[in-house]
């Protein structure tokens, strides 16, 4: 078999799903990357304006913001999100826990719950009037609210951790189960300890999927956007404002302010943002997987 | 107790002794702490099956976490099937089309793209990848606009095409099957086959798909869970309430209890028919767990 | 190739299965040629989108009696999520329905731009007659008529007065004076006790400031004039200002939140001013309350005066993109003052015409929830006494949420003023409609 021929055949084992995907997502952002470049009024309708979003959008204090935001965002919740997740799957791993089976269903679960069912659920167990921490409040005499401006965005931590973690864990499990066992069992001949065998089998063997799980938490918390758009329905001052993170900034430009160039703009800003983020951690498991 | 040890085929002494060699007891304090994390993940849940249970008039006067004066359970199951002509039935079905053919084709498609891509030269592969990668980072709200004018284009929107080809895709899933394919088959053994004379599409399907069953299975209950919580997408492409899927039926009813003026108070009917959203995702999880947890793959690549 | 004949034969699995069957043939409406009046040869399909389930009870009625028209009745959202709806369905050049609920403030927003149609030509003129004048002036513009009014909300103030006895007070304040005097005697009740709740409110502090005598925004075509500094509006705001000052408004609890019901069902937050409407959600929200609650006139900023205002209510409108117009209009005619408004009514809709609101069976009903009240005349007085020239400018859908944005941090921390938050609310709006093509001052 010639080598040209297998080059096609490659193709065409990846084309059903290239051809979906420019669909989906190559054609429309090529036509957000166009709309970018024109300015919607009520009155006065489409006009061309160059990279005149793309100017606006570096000076506009609330997309910098919503930014500094979810970045921070990021640093605090990813890391706790991932080490839990990485914890856990090494306790499943370790086959040392009562009731493992149960735990890890339990774990994952939170993961099949809607977001709208989730917010739903957590305004009302983090209600500080007949929730939770009304009955917290009632007992320690405290005034707790997890909703003030200053706190929401560590409940929108607890929701979003509570949805993701297990998610995360099942990736880091399914990874371990892949790990060939003659490891363990040369390991066990070397008398190699529990702890031993995780950094030096485990650890290793997670690192490719560390990367992977880093890159889509970034690109999911930099998207944030479901629990902060329905929050503010279920409870009051909240503090999240219309540009409380990039997406729903853009959501709020293109949907309710009728700028869709700009919103669009503001996507494309964040997509570079966040590829260039991902890149940065990637760039080396991503070789190291494709060298193989 | 089983554990997952039980459930792999049987291996040799050398293996069974490996077993009580590293894993000799359980360890209290390790499930205690795990315990507690499973207790922070139920928690809203016991809440939600709780509160399912109440009349919407219990619901506004009794405490969350106890139950109404009248276990009104199977009261609730009734109207949110009655409620509107039956319309919850509906979105059921279509909840149904929409997570069967679109996890099926989603994770057929990255199996066969995620095994090219590890497994096969050819050239733009990077490129490739990485424009997939790339892709998924830009954020969903920025491409709903133009996908929404797009589908409209194609006469596509309000139909169920506009949910199901989205859903066709997972690059995720596609990432995960190239890790896969790349740890998990062996190239040796594909270079043998074709030796052999089995084409590349049989070499994929009757060597190294049964290999990647574990993934396999992974991608598909992602695909399931993503697919049946999916919401923003059909929310844009859908104004025909008759092909709504849950989510959207769901946060419909939940919109009318907080929007000022006539809307009808159906708490617990959005309780219900979340709880009702939730159970199926449930059952197929654990079922699928019991499937993905047999190491029958990994079998064969030691075999 | 075999991988795609395999991926084809799944989709043909599924067509076979009937699931996908009837895809091609859903949505959209079918237009016809003569500008859609509907013939029994020709048949022509409304698609209806409306929030107010009202709507669809005018349907069979209207069938029968239309035999070319049928009509579908699909809720697309709600308020914003319908707008966003309308405006993609426009921009896209498909799927537009024929008729489209608004809540007031959103017809201006559809109607400066032109994507509207005038009902004048259509009939609407003379329907005037049967319309409170301010619902009227909610759908007018010197260019045209945009929408009919289909639902109303005329500001009154629902009470408890179980918990008014409880701090000693037997009537209901009539004057914003008294209510203040009331607000201070239920705060002391109890640390959860307060006479209502404000979370930012806009709608509440605009119904304030308009029963004040304030028009903060004038809108004359493409021209828009915002002043917050008027006399009505200085006042309401003042009073208002005291209020949250001396801790008699719940800033924690928003209304239609859950907190909310609850407050409102154990009788701890003791008044609502708000729009008509809440009189049939009030059962809902508070069961337990059944008996306690009264409804009366918003307090008067003047003893004696009679002066009302307005809090809500929508409207239904023609897209200037709908392709069957006229048809859209007989239906619309028919259920909100042909044959199809008496079913509505009876259902719970509060309406805004005359010969719903003067007729003594409306007037005459005792509403067993409010103690036996006659609630009919509060609500028909309301309506007749809402001051007209109330406008909103047309980029009111994007002013109001960036009015939260402004207002949280005073209501949370209380810093600032409300004052000072309209002021930035003004600059911020001035800007905005700038921006958008308005000639903005």
């Amino acid at each position: 078999m010639t080598s040209a021929r297998r080059r096609q055949i490659g193709w065409a084992f990846v084309a059903p799903f290239g051809i979906l995907f420019a669909l989906v997502f190559i054609v429309p952002i090529t036509y957000a990357a166009y709309l970018s470049l024109f300015q919607d009024r009520m009155v006065g309708g489409r006009s061309f304006v160059g990279l005149d979003n793309y100017g606006k959008l570096f000076a506009d204090a609330q997309f910098w913001d919503g930014v500094s935001r979810v970045v921070w965002f990021t640093l605090i919740q990813v890391p706790i999100m991932l080490v839990l997740a990485l914890a856990l799957a090494l306790a499943m791993d370790s086959m040392r826990l009562r009731g493992m089976r149960f735990m890890r269903v339990a774990i994952f679960l939170p993961y099949a719950v809607p977001a709208i069912v989730s917010t739903l659920m957590w305004g009302f167990m983090l209600g500080v009037r007949y929730g939770l921490f009304g009955s917290i409040n009632g007992w320690l005499g405290t005034d707790l609210d997890p909703f003030r401006p200053s706190t929401t965005l560590v409940a929108i931590g607890i929701m979003v951790t509570w949805a993701f973690t297990g998610y995360n864990m099942l990736i880091f499990d399914s990874v371990l189960k892949a790990v060939p066992h003659e490891l363990y069992e040369a390991a066990a001949i070397d008398g190699a300890g529990e702890l031993r065998v995780i950094r030096a089998i485990k650890l290793p063997a997670l690192r490719g999927s560390l990367v992977i799980t880093i890159i889509f938490s970034i690109i999911g918390t930099f998207q944030l956007f479901n629990e902060p758009q329905i929050l503010p329905s279920m409870v009051a001052n909240s503090g999240i404002t219309t540009y409380y993170t990039p997406n729903l900034y853009a959501f709020n430009l293109a949907f309710t302010g009728s700028q869709q160039g700009y919103a669009a703009a503001l996507a494309l800003v964040m997509a570079a943002f966040t590829i260039a983020i991902a890149y940065a951690v990637q760039i080396r498991g991503m070789r190291n997987a494709l060298d193989q | 107790m089983t554990t997952t040890a039980d459930v792999r085929p049987p291996g040799s002494t050398a293996r069974r002794h490996l077993y009580t060699l590293t894993n000799p007891r359980k360890s209290g304090t390790l499930t205690f702490l795990t315990g507690l994390f499973t207790l922070y993940c139920l928690i809203p849940l016991v809440w939600l099956t709780i509160n399912s249970t109440k009349s919407q008039a219990d619901f506004v006067s009794s405490f969350g976490f106890s139950f109404g004066t009248r276990f009104a359970l199977f009261d609730n199951i009734a109207e949110v099937f009655t409620y509107d002509g039956g319309i919850f039935g509906r979105w059921l079905l279509n909840t149904v089309l929409y997570v069967v053919a679109g996890a099926l084709v989603s994770t057929f498609l990255a199996a066969l793209g995620g095994y090219a891509l590890a497994k096969l030269e050819f050239t733009g592969k990077r490129v490739f990848l990485f424009v997939v990668l790339g892709a998924i980072s830009v954020p969903g709200i920025a491409l709903a606009i133009p996908q929404f004018l797009l589908f409209a284009q194609l006469g596509l929107t309000n139909t169920p095409w506009a949910v199901l080809i989205p859903s066709f895709l997972n690059p995720f899933g596609l990432y995960l099957m190239w890790v896969f394919a790349a740890e998990a088959v062996p190239t040796g053994l594909l270079e043998a086959a074709k030796i052999d004379g089995a084409g590349e599409f049989r070499t994929f399907w009757q060597i190294a798909l049964p290999m990647l069953v574990p993934a396999t299975v992974t991608v598909l209950l992602f695909s399931f869970v993503s697919i049946w919580n999916n919401y923003f997408l059909p929310l844009i492409m859908l104004k025909d309430p008759d092909w709504y899927p849950l989510t959207v039926g769901i946060n419909q009813w939940n919109k009318l209890a907080s929007t000022a003026g006539n809307g009808e108070l159906l708490q617990n009917l959005v309780l219900t028919s979340s709880l009702l959203t939730i159970i199926p995702l449930i059952v197929a999880f654990v079922s699928l767990q019991r499937f993905w947890q047999s190491g029958l793959s990994l079998g064969a690549v030691k075999g | 190739m075999r991988l795609f004949t395999k991926a084809r034969m799944v989709c043909t699995a599924l067509v076979a299965a009937g699931a996908l069957a009837a895809c091609s043939g859903a949505g959209g409406t079918t237009g016809s040629a003569d500008g859609g009046a509907g013939t029994a040869d020709q048949p022509v399909k409304l698609t209806v989108w409306s929030w107010d389930g009202t709507v669809e009870l005018a349907v069979p009625g209207f069938e029968k009696a239309n035999p070319g028209i049928e009509v579908e009745v699909v809720n697309a959202g709600s308020s914003s999520d319908e707008y966003q709806a309308l405006d993609n369905a426009i921009q896209a050049g498909s799927g537009v329905p024929d008729l489209v609920m608004f809540e007031y403030f959103a017809v201006p927003y559809f109607a400066i731009p032109g994507k509207l149609a005038d009902l004048g030509p259509l009939g609407a003129t003379e329907l005037e007659g049967d319309y409170v004048p301010s619902a009227w002036n909610n759908v007018t513009n010197d260019d045209g008529i945009y929408a009919l009014p289909s639902d109303y909300g005329p500001a009154v103030m629902f009470w408890n007065e179980a918990t008014f006895a409880k701090a000693g007070i037997k009537e209901a304040p009539a004057t914003w004076d008294e209510y203040y005097e009331a607000a201070k005697k239920i705060r002391a009740l109890g640390p959860n006790y307060y006479i209502t709740q404000d979370t930012n409110d806009l709608f509440f502090l605009l119904s304030l400031i308009w029963q004040a005598g304030g028009r903060p925004f004038e809108v004359d075509g493409t021209t828009v004039h915002i002043d917050f500094s008027d006399e009505g509006t200085q006042k309401a705001v003042a009073f208002w200002q005291k209020m949250l000052d001396e801790d008699l408004v719940n800033t924690k609890i928003s209304a239609w939140s859950d907190d909310w019901n609850r407050a409102l069902n154990d009788g701890t937050l003791a008044s609502q001013n708000m729009g008509g409407w809440l009189t049939s959600t009030l059962p809902e929200r508070a069961p337990d309350a059944a008996g306690d609650f009264r409804v009366s006139l918003m307090p008067q900023w003047e003893e004696g005066e009679k002066v009302g205002a307005e809090n809500g209510g929508s409207a239904f409108g023609i897209p200037e993109a709908a392709a069957n117009k006229e048809a859209a209009f007989k239906f619309l005619e028919y259920f909100t003052h042909g044959e199809g408004l008496q079913p509505r009514v009876d259902a719970g809709a509060f309406v805004p015409n005359t010969s719903v609101l003067d007729s003594t069976e409306f007037r005459g009903v005792k509403n067993s929830y409010f103690g036996d009240q006659k609630t009919g005349e509060v609500l028909a007085e309301a309506s007749n006494i809402a001051a007209v020239g109330w406008q909103y400018p047309p980029f009111f859908e994007w002013a109001r949420s960036t009015y939260a944005d402004i207002a949280t941090p005073f209501y949370t921390s209380g810093e600032g003023s409300l004052a000072e938050v309209l002021q930035t609310w003004e600059q911020r709006s001035v800007e905005y409609g700038n921006e958008q093509g308005f000639t903005v001052d």
